[in-house]
């Protein structure tokens, strides 16, 4: 069973929302093109990028306004034709996916390559040493052998948010499938359990690769990383391997939009110019550890020259499409999160209803095997409501979801902090699965437990539930210091549905779940 | 031969896939020739064009720029796909120059130019290849290398290999080579929307049917199980013959790359000494005719001048374009370029028509 495809089709709902209330902190890409500024829809992996792009606007003039999007919201949001006046040019790390999906691929023109960066593998070096690995000859297949005698784990981004996760997704499958060529559904299918076996190992997951990283260095107990070489390469203490027996590259090609202004592609031509000339390639590579295209120069210090095999990209979407499904609904940990739901007597109305229909939404997003509970408040915890997505019957299971969330009622106080002392307490210990909490409140904590009360409790955790992160959602007129507290003590993120919409936020959370 | 009514399915379905493929920057060229028209005021005849990409650098050079407006022309270039180009409105344009002849034939037919279709110049499609692949071929009888960093690609042998599904573990000296391993293929663009792919079905096709070029249905169905081969071997495919080629340089992608003689020319021109490239040529290639067509007077007066004019001509030698009629001028003298295109059959490119369909029937 296709599950991803209606995700996708959500996703692409969701996109045009998500430009704005990004919590990367973004600015609404705005509706009208300005002469010099091109408004550029890119890979969250291009922040990176500012100093570079600060350069060019010296030499050019050109000012880039990026909006981060993960490849497949940005694919969708070309296919469905609504990037048209809101964007003058695409740059994602690759154009690989967009290019099976035709309506996308029509609305894209010049693609031209920057920069590359392949996948690799980021080690923490004493694991290195403990495997006894020498980093210039290790192979996916020693790599799953450590992960399968449980000598090494690892976090990677999310491969239907980010673009990273998505190639790193091909990279592993390419490799373990033993495939000689691009990867068909036989393939995929002949590889599944060997892959399964090798998602066991992944401990983390992540919609960004920023907050990968920074979830990284706070659990100090996950070994290793799968990213863009580039992104390794600027996290101290990771011997980065490419793997010897091949890697999928990022290219990085920036387009033009099909039906922009000649003065417009112009602009394109000139930054696209700009960015290959000598000096510029110099800046790139040593600033950001991404591969020059210019012959003339050379890979900053560091990265190693030596070639890898390029592990072809699936020629066809349902190859790739069918990948994706898979992982998420099969390969990868299920998730079990808690979502703690402000119904108190100030959600009635307009913010109740918006919050029932972000709910009902978010459930053509649910994966199989994921374990969703709904813990409404107000007061005191209201309910405690846990649902399965059953691979059998999934949607027995997404529609209980849909039937609680209709009978949600809003009154009484708010109860933030007592709240999610019970969802910890809920959740106990549980190693087999992503496990986080969701946190929505349009208020202030009115009564229960105090801030500090709860700073106490949570520190007096075991260490297996202290890594269980919060994702507080700022909603209404709820408090950012207090959100952003919880979201710092817990390891979590703040998402930020006061500038964007709740249907946004929850979609983003996804990525982190 | 086809029915009138695929090939009509042909060209839609090219013409819905491809839009305008790339849109490089032809414009700078206007961009530059304003500015020497200011500076000089002896421009005066504009003329607009449609060009294929990979000439686009050619008619940015301030001195192409400078030589035309001698001449008096300002020239306003914006690329497009060759293939894509007969999905463009093209009224109020003075030329069309694709990057080849069967999309020419097909655009003079619509917008009824007559008379022979000036070629200025021309280039065959070459295959790079990193080194150590290069070394490999030639130690198993698929390939010969003339100097460090050319040589011959052995088409046939080539084919039989793609045909059997040959990995590079199974050819001798692969071993000590890390990056070489599974199947062996060369990268091109994608056949559909892009010149370069297609003419490498082109080459491939005729050296599979015999050595005889596809014209109809019979060779159609005869080359199709192994061009599919080729193309699906591949995996997602670029679009741009620019990408594949960058990609290369960078030192990342697959090690054998289709490209056009005059990227590595231009390369090796702007004084770029690539180390680990060898150019094979294939024994049996195709050219890439890069063909005008003039939809009024000016454009005609531009193509003469383009075939005819002294330093045009060497400019375009420059970029790595071999100018019509004399091979002497071609004189990278290079040990990666041949000067002469001795030993290289030249197949014959089907037409536009029958080259579509198999594009979409290799695709699968």
């Amino acid at each position: 069973m296709i599950r991803t495809r209606r995700h996708l089709a959500l996703v692409a709902a969701a996109a045009a929302l998500l430009t704005a209330c990004s919590s990367t902190g973004k600015p609404d890409p705005g509706t009208s093109p300005e002469p010099g500024t091109l408004r550029v829809l890119a890979s969250s992996e291009l922040a990176d990028m500012a100093p570079v792009l600060d350069q060019v606007r010296k030499d050019t003039g050109i000012t880039v306004r990026p909006t981060y999007m993960g490849t497949l919201d940005a694919v969708n949001l070309l296919a469905s034709g609504k990037a048209a006046g809101t964007y003058d040019a695409v740059w994602l790390s690759s154009d690989d996916y967009l290019r099976l999906r035709p309506t996308a691929a029509k609305k894209v023109v010049s693609e031209t390559s920057i920069m590359s960066s392949p996948v690799a593998i980021g080690v923490r070096s004493a694991t290195v040493q403990a495997l006894g690995w020498t980093p210039a000859d290790v192979t996916w297949s020693q790599v799953e052998q450590a992960v399968q005698d449980g000598k090494l784990t690892y976090g990677m981004t999310d491969p239907a948010r980010s673009n990273s996760g998505f190639s790193t997704l091909v990279s592993v499958a390419s490799a373990l499938s033993g495939a000689q060529s691009a990867l068909t559904e036989a393939d995929v299918t002949q590889a599944t359990p060997r892959l399964k076996e090798f998602f066991k190992g992944q401990q983390l997951t992540s919609g960004s690769s920023g907050w990968l990283a920074t979830a990284y260095r706070r659990r100090g107990d996950v070994d290793a990383l799968l990213n863009y070489e580039s992104v390794l390469k600027g996290i101290p203490d990771l011997t980065v391997i490419r793997p010897k027996d091949g890697v999928v590259t990022a290219d990085y090609p920036l387009s033009s939009l099909a039906g922009t202004p000649a003065s417009t592609r112009e602009d394109v031509r000139r930054l696209t110019e700009a960015l290959r000339t000598p000096k510029i390639q110099r800046e790139i590579t040593a600033r950001t550890h991404r591969r020059p295209v210019v012959p003339s120069v050379p890979p900053a210090t560091g990265l190693d020259t030596t070639r890898r095999r390029e592990l072809p990209f699936p020629g066809s979407l349902s190859v790739a499409d069918g990948l994706l499904d898979s992982y998420e609904n099969d390969l990868r940990r299920p998730s079990r999160t808690v979502y703690v739901l402000d119904t108190s007597g100030s959600m009635r109305g307009d913010r109740l209803d918006r919050l029932k229909k972000a709910l009902t939404d978010l459930t053509g997003d649910f994966r199989d095997r994921e374990e969703v509970t709904l813990m409404p408040f107000g007061s005191v915890v209201k309910s405690v409501r846990t649902h399965v997505v059953e691979p059998a019957d999934p949607k027995a299971g997404l529609a209980a979801i849909r039937n609680d969330t209709r009978h949600l009622s809003a009154d009484g106080d708010t109860a933030i902090y007592t709240s999610l002392e019970k969802a910890y307490e809920h959740l106990g210990t549980d190693r087999d699965t992503f496990t986080s909490i969701v946190l929505m409140t349009d208020g202030e904590n009115t009564t229960g437990a105090k801030a500090g009360e709860f700073d106490a409790f949570y520190r007096s955790l075991g260490s297996y539930q202290r890594e269980i992160p919060v994702f507080p959602i700022l909603f209404g007129d709820s408090d950012r210091t207090e959100l952003a507290h919880i979201a710092d003590l817990t390891g979590g993120r703040l998402f930020d549905a006061q500038h964007g919409s709740l249907d946004g936020a929850f979609e983003e959370i996804r990525g982190y779940q | 031969m086809l029915s009138s009514a695929s090939t009509l399915r042909g060209v839609k379905r090219i013409a819905g896939i491809v839009l305008a493929v790339l849109l490089i920057g032809g414009v700078v060229a206007a961009v530059v020739a304003g500015r020497y028209d200011e500076d000089k005021g002896t421009a005066t005849k504009t003329v607009r064009m449609v060009i294929g990409s990979e000439k686009a650098e050619y008619f940015a050079d301030p001195e192409v720029v400078k030589a035309l407006a001698a001449k008096g022309y300002t020239v306003k270039a914006e690329t497009s796909g060759s293939w894509a180009m007969e999905g463009l409105d093209l009224k109020g344009y003075d030329l069309a120059f694709p990057s080849s002849q069967a999309p020419a034939v097909e655009l003079a037919h619509r917008y009824k130019v007559h008379g022979t279709l000036p070629r200025p110049f021309y280039s065959p499609l070459v295959v790079v290849a990193h080194r150590s692949a290069a070394e490999v071929l030639a130690a198993n009888g698929l390939a010969t290398l003339d100097t460090e960093h050319r040589g011959t690609l052995k088409m046939a042998a080539y084919l039989d290999a793609a045909r059997h599904d040959r990995t590079w573990q199974q050819l001798k000296g692969a071993g000590k080579y890390g990056e070489l391993s599974g199947t062996v293929f060369i990268s091109s663009t994608d056949p559909e929307s892009s010149n370069s792919g297609a003419l490498y079905l082109a080459a491939a096709s005729y050296v599979a049917n015999g050595g005889r070029v596809v014209a109809d249905k019979a060779g159609l169905g005869r080359t199709e199980p192994l061009l599919q081969k080729l193309v699906t071997v591949q995996g997602a495919q670029q679009s741009s013959s620019d990408a594949v080629f960058r990609d290369f340089v960078s030192g990342a992608g697959n090690p054998l790359v289709w490209v056009y003689e005059s990227q590595v020319a231009s390369l090796l021109a702007g004084g770029q000494q690539p180390g680990d490239l060898v150019v094979l040529y294939p024994d049996t290639t195709v050219n890439s005719d890069h063909t005008v067509v003039p939809m009024t007077d000016n454009g005609k007066a531009l193509a003469e001048l383009l075939s005819t004019d002294a330093q045009l001509r060497k400019l375009a030698v420059r970029h790595g374009f071999r100018p019509q009629g004399a091979a002497t001028e071609f004189a990278s003298a290079t040990t990666y370029l041949k000067q002469e295109l001795t030993g290289v059959r030249q197949a014959p490119v089907p037409t536009s028509a029958v080259l579509h369909e198999m594009a979409r029937r290799a695709r699968g």
